[in-house]
């Protein structure tokens, strides 16, 4: 979207001004129904203290940083690794659909089972490090990408494919030149879900059973009763998964920019 | 391209039709064939146009041709000697829509089937912008194919065409989608850029008028079974313009002329 001229930033500067007061309104009313004892910070927090909690341990402290940082190596990790593994496996589908309709019953029952209910076995496989983190994310992300993968190269235009046979192109230039070009736009919408679903895999698998990132200290000030600790780290991660879909987006409009 | 073969090519070209179909016979169903005892030589150089009622079997023969069928049939197909194969360097082949690659731009589209064939980057590139330009493309290089009218598309589709060095060029339907206006003035250029090389071209239309009007020679075809109905020259001067066509009564009595033949034709 272009916003242009005086009016695009009046219209900007107001529409920032209208949520600045909103978000001003609710944290006000919040902090003073707390203080009447109206709302109870053991259960809820309240506004001044989850601020204060953010200014100790991001700006004043680095802890959280660190932690912060575990969560998104996993993520990136189980996120890369699923999406390369998913559009391999759709690529080889592609070229076998005999597999794909005999895999397909196995796929689905994998598909469908709720994959938290892996992670005990991942705890024990892979330990209480990253490394199940790691595989909860990328069994989440692997069937996102794996389908949408298949559904790219399978609606690729067939005028596309019947001009480049006439050329005389070989299996190698169909495929980069056309087939994987064309599924492009079908499989980063997958790869949008997919990272947000990295990003669940990860915090779900940290706070079960972990030694570091954001889901274990969640779990941990929870368990402690630490409401200002917990509300912040739900802020936290807000922007985390908002920060993960702009930055796709952004990548997509400059990928995809002929669209 | 490859100056050893040349005079060995230039004399066997001298023997032989571009393209040669004997007795041709085929169907896809048990029953009235779809195409039914056709022959058709092509000498090289020559525009020659398919014209007929859908299910005629004009499609198919084209696909023939160029290798992207493979039916059962009886008789022989040769182009330029040789079996038809998929992917035959010596053909081009252009279909009804224009499927330009949409993630590619106008320069890039126009250089596709240069690259897919192995044409070096550089010339390629040089190639590519100068039928932009003879096609009326110039200063769209970087446009995407959202960006275009259908008419430019199509140009840009003529431009990946006649940027491949094939002696045969075969068209199905290029201008069948576009509006009256707009087929006038892609009819005129392609005119004007077979009149520059004069390659072999067979152009598949349901258009009589715009067979007679770009073409040496009119193939009239006639349905259930697929069989030729009448084959005649047209003896309208070359260069020749489209346009100025519209007003040339010679046009219109050929016209008036094969459309008798094939009412009669279709009467049989």
């Amino acid at each position: 979207m272009n916003v242009s001229g005086a009016q695009g930033w009046k219209k900007l500067a107001m529409g920032f001004a209208s949520h600045a007061g909103f978000l001003a309104v609710l944290l006000a009313t919040w902090e003073w129904a707390a203080r009447m004892g109206l709302l109870d910070p053991t259960f809820f927090g309240n506004p001044a203290g989850i601020i204060s909690f953010l200014w100790a341990n991001f700006v004043l402290g680095i802890q959280l940083w660190i932690e912060l940082g575990w969560s998104v190596m996993s993520t990136l990790i189980a996120f890369i690794s699923g999406s390369l593994a998913a559009v391999l496996t759709g690529l080889i589908f592609v070229i076998f659909p005999r597999l794909e309709r005999f895999l397909d019953p196995y796929f689905s029952a994998l598909n469908a089972l709720p994959r938290i209910a892996l992670a005990p076995l991942f705890i024990l496989w892979f330990g209480l490090g990253i490394g199940s983190k790691i595989a909860m994310g990328f069994t989440l992300t692997f069937f996102i990408v794996l389908s949408s993968t298949v559904a790219g190269m399978r609606g690729i235009n067939q005028d596309h494919i019947v001009l480049t046979d006439t050329l005389g192109a070989s299996p190698r230039q169909k495929f980069f030149l056309v087939t994987l070009p064309g599924a492009i736009p079908v499989i980063f919408s997958g790869l949008r879900l997919g990272l947000i679903y990295a990003l669940l895999g990860v915090i779900a698998g940290e706070i079960l059973a972990a030694e570091h990132g954001l889901g274990q200290q969640l779990a941990y000030l929870a368990s402690t009763f630490n409401m200002n600790g917990v509300m912040a780290l739900l802020v936290v991660l807000a922007w985390l998964g908002m920060a993960a879909t702009s930055g796709m987006t952004r990548l997509e409009h400059h990928l995809l920019r002929w669209q | 391209m490859r100056p050893m073969d040349l005079p060995l090519t230039a004399n066997v070209v001298a023997q032989q039709a571009a393209i040669e179909i004997k007795d041709l016979t085929l169907s896809f169903t048990a029953g009235t064939p779809t195409i039914d005892r056709v022959s058709l030589t092509v000498p090289h150089g020559q525009f020659l146009s398919i014209v007929g009622p859908s299910g005629c079997g004009k499609t198919t023969m084209l696909n023939l041709l160029a290798g992207l069928i493979h039916v059962p049939h009886s008789g022989t197909v040769r182009i330029q000697g040789r079996e038809p194969r998929l992917g035959d360097h010596g053909i081009a082949y252009m279909l009804a829509r224009d499927s330009l690659l949409p993630w590619r731009t106008t320069l890039e589209n126009a250089a596709y089937g240069m690259e897919v064939r192995g044409v070096a980057a550089e010339q390629r590139r040089e190639r590519a912008r100068d039928l932009l330009v003879r096609v009326g493309l110039g200063g769209f290089e970087k446009s995407y194919p959202k960006q275009l009218s259908h008419g430019m598309r199509q140009r840009c589709a003529l431009a990946r065409t006649f940027a491949l060095d094939s002696p045969i060029l075969l068209m199905d339907e290029p201008f069948g989608a576009l509006d009256a206006q707009t087929k006038l003035q892609l009819e005129e250029l392609l005119v004007d850029l077979w009149q520059e090389e004069r390659r072999t071209v067979v152009f598949i239309t349901h258009d009589l008028g715009e067979a007679i009007a770009i073409s040496d020679r009119v193939v009239v075809m006639g349905a259930r079974p697929g069989r030729i109905v009448t084959d005649v020259e047209i003896p309208i001067k070359r260069p020749r313009s489209v346009r100025e066509l519209q007003k040339d009564h010679v046009y219109h009595e050929l016209y008036a002329h094969i459309w008798e033949m094939l009412e009669q034709g279709y009467k049989k």
